[in-house]
């Protein structure tokens, strides 16, 4: 007990904040020691900060602007990567629709993401007939048709924008992350931290979001990478199948929706190649900066 | 006035089974113990593994429900409360794990682990709560910088070691060691064992200590109940158990402890089969046409068994 006494109050509170960084700091530092993250980390927000702020620049009704004297135009200076089928500028579009398609595919992940993970470990944490019946529930709405339910309720929808749409894809989302989140939530329970929070009087719902959702993060991280891309992914889809945005909305999933025409995957590269690389390389950046987030969230594995 | 009372204790399960999956039957786990335990002493649960040691343990805490009996805690039924009243009670009933590796939550430093009871209890401002940590922490011999650390920097012995730091965070009457010191290794058992003993004097404690070791039973206890599934089959002092045991199961139990000197080597091995002779002829005498253990009956003031 000497010990305690006789070390300065003041450099133990330095000390603990060196030693204690917050999770930001921590998530930083990883970053930083990881050159693929750090690297990618740039990227991204450049391409986010070019799509985010192209609005301010790019003229958006002359961009919707049907002109047939212009089709097909191969890349040129006035275009830089060309015309599509109505003589709009690729360009421009690419900047626009990544920008709905990214906002789009964040949106729904965290939803998804948040709706599941709580559903998953409440779930997987109480047992028994609370996770009977819960996860009854949840095969229910998974047995239903996605695709068609998405095309139905697009159909209904009096005044059908972005945010419905969001919400509509979000409906769907989270199934998969809860059973994901539930199931490891079931083995984490059994373990005894999770018993000696209990017995320490730590109340269920801190257990289950402060003590198992850390022990979880990795998995969830991992996941909510994973599907950011698979979420714009489908969102690319729906719009491939005539469901997607409002009709005149850019986004990555109409520019790639023009490769279904064999002339136009040799000959008009311009039109869907540009948006094709865009989805592959703004998810490998999320991917290497997931990774690196991962790590920060297990103390074994840091590299920093 | 006894702290804790188990009167009959039960923590029965059900087994399901035909087509509704009704309950067709039940694993007694723990069919009907009885003990006290007086303020100050350790009392010492034994028995071989998957006898309901463990699970008498967690009853007592809340981890399990009860199917039966009482649990008097200082004459108040910890069975019966509701939820708010069970928890006035977390304060006086700490646990220890078996396991220091998995009863320690891998993503917090120490300073959070032994912090956790605290921040549940006492409303304490940062920098009380940090040197609370510190004392606690220096108690229980880790240096004071090691609470800016995480679980996995240390060995077994020091983890748990972390796990009594966060135990005696709330100055309890009562802790439950279940199995404490059976995933360490032997020389870190004893510095684990004596250390117990140590803050047992210091914070006036009163120990549950629930093991398998015969050994470690010994060097700990004052009282001693034998249990054999679900049952208890012998309950006396420390050194009635050992030198005077009456049960056949006890015997048996007792003369499994190694011997040292190779020089009783023969004696002990006739001891065995001496005691193995009553057990096949005797039988009848310690359990019944069940299978079953008797009921606990006094033989002196502080020993009893379980014999017709």
């Amino acid at each position: 007990m000497k010990n305690t006494v006789t070390i300065n109050e003041k450099d133990l509170i330095a000390r603990e904040k060196l030693n204690n960084p917050s999770f930001a700091k921590t998530i930083w530092r990883e970053i930083i020691h990881d050159k693929m993250a750090i690297i990618s980390l740039i990227l991204l927000i450049i391409i986010l900060a070019t799509a985010y702020l192209s609005p301010l620049f790019i003229d958006q009704v002359a961009l919707k602007r049907v002109n047939f004297l212009n089709t097909w135009k191969a890349p040129s200076a006035a275009n830089w990567l060309g015309t599509d089928d109505g003589g709009r500028d690729v360009f421009g579009q690419l900047m626009i629709g990544a920008r709905n398609s990214f906002t789009i595919g964040i949106a729904v992940t965290l939803i998804a993401g948040v709706v599941g993970l709580s559903y998953g470990l409440i779930s997987g944490f109480y047992g028994g007939h609370v996770d009977n019946v819960m996860m009854r529930f949840l095969e229910f709405m998974m047995v239903l048709p996605t695709t068609m339910f998405i095309i139905v309720l697009v159909t209904i929808i009096p005044n059908y924008n972005v945010v419905s749409f969001i919400l509509i894809l979000s409906i769907f989302a989270w199934l998969g992350k809860a059973r994901l989140i539930r199931s490891r939530a079931l083995q984490e329970r059994e373990l005894d931290y999770i018993n000696a929070s209990k017995t320490l009087g730590t109340p269920s719902w801190k257990i289950m979001f402060f003590e198992m959702f850390p022990n979880l993060s990795s998995l969830v991280i991992v996941n909510m990478t994973l599907t950011l891309a698979g979420n714009i992914g489908i969102e690319t889809g729906l719009t491939f199948l005539g469901y997607g945005l409002p009709a005149g909305t850019p986004s990555l999933g109409t520019l790639v929706a023009f490769a279904r025409n064999p002339d136009i995957v040799q000959n008009k590269w311009w039109v869907w190649l540009p948006a094709a690389l865009l989805i592959l390389v703004m998810m490998l950046c999320i991917n290497y900066v997931g990774q690196a987030i991962k790590r920060a969230s297990d103390a074994r594995q840091r590299l920093a | 006035m006894s702290l804790l009372t188990v009167n009959d204790l039960k923590v029965h399960y059900p087994i399901r089974g035909g087509f509704f999956r009704r309950v067709v039957d039940h694993v007694r786990a723990v069919d009907g113990i009885s003990f006290e335990l007086q303020p100050g002493e350790t009392y010492g649960l034994v028995g071989e593994s998957g006898c309901g040691k463990t699970t008498s343990g967690r009853a007592i805490i809340g981890l399990n429900k009860s199917t039966g009996g009482e649990m008097l805690f200082e004459g108040k039924d910890l069975a019966k409360m509701g939820r708010a009243e069970r928890y006035k009670h977390t304060k006086d009933i700490q646990m220890i794990f078996q396991d220091p590796y998995s009863s320690l939550n891998g993503r917090k430093n120490v300073l959070n682990i032994i912090a956790e009871p605290l921040r549940n209890f006492e409303r304490l401002s940062p920098k009380e709560e940090l040197l609370r940590v510190q004392e606690l922490v220096a108690r229980v011999g880790l240096s004071p910088e090691s609470i800016y650390k995480y679980p996995h920097q240390f060995s077994g012995g020091q983890r748990q070691r972390i796990g009594i730091a966060r135990a005696l965070a709330l100055n309890p009457k009562l802790i439950i060691a279940d199995e404490p010191v059976s995933a360490l290794d032997v020389s870190v058992q004893a510095q684990v064992l004596n250390f117990m003993q140590e803050i047992q004097k210091d914070f006036n404690l009163t120990y549950l200590f629930i093991s398998h070791d015969l050994g470690i039973i010994q060097h700990m206890c004052d009282r001693i109940g034998i249990m054999y599934r679900g049952r208890f089959v012998e309950e006396g002092t420390a050194d009635e158990i050992y030198n005077n045991p009456q049960h056949v199961y006890t015997k048996r139990l007792i003369a499994a402890i190694p011997e040292m000197n190779p020089e009783k080597r023969f004696e002990k091995m006739h001891l065995r089969q001496s005691i193995n002779e009553e057990y096949q002829t005797g039988y009848n005498n310690y359990f019944d046409k069940d299978g079953r253990m008797f009921d606990l009956k006094k033989i002196s003031e502080s020993h009893s068994v379980a014999m017709q």
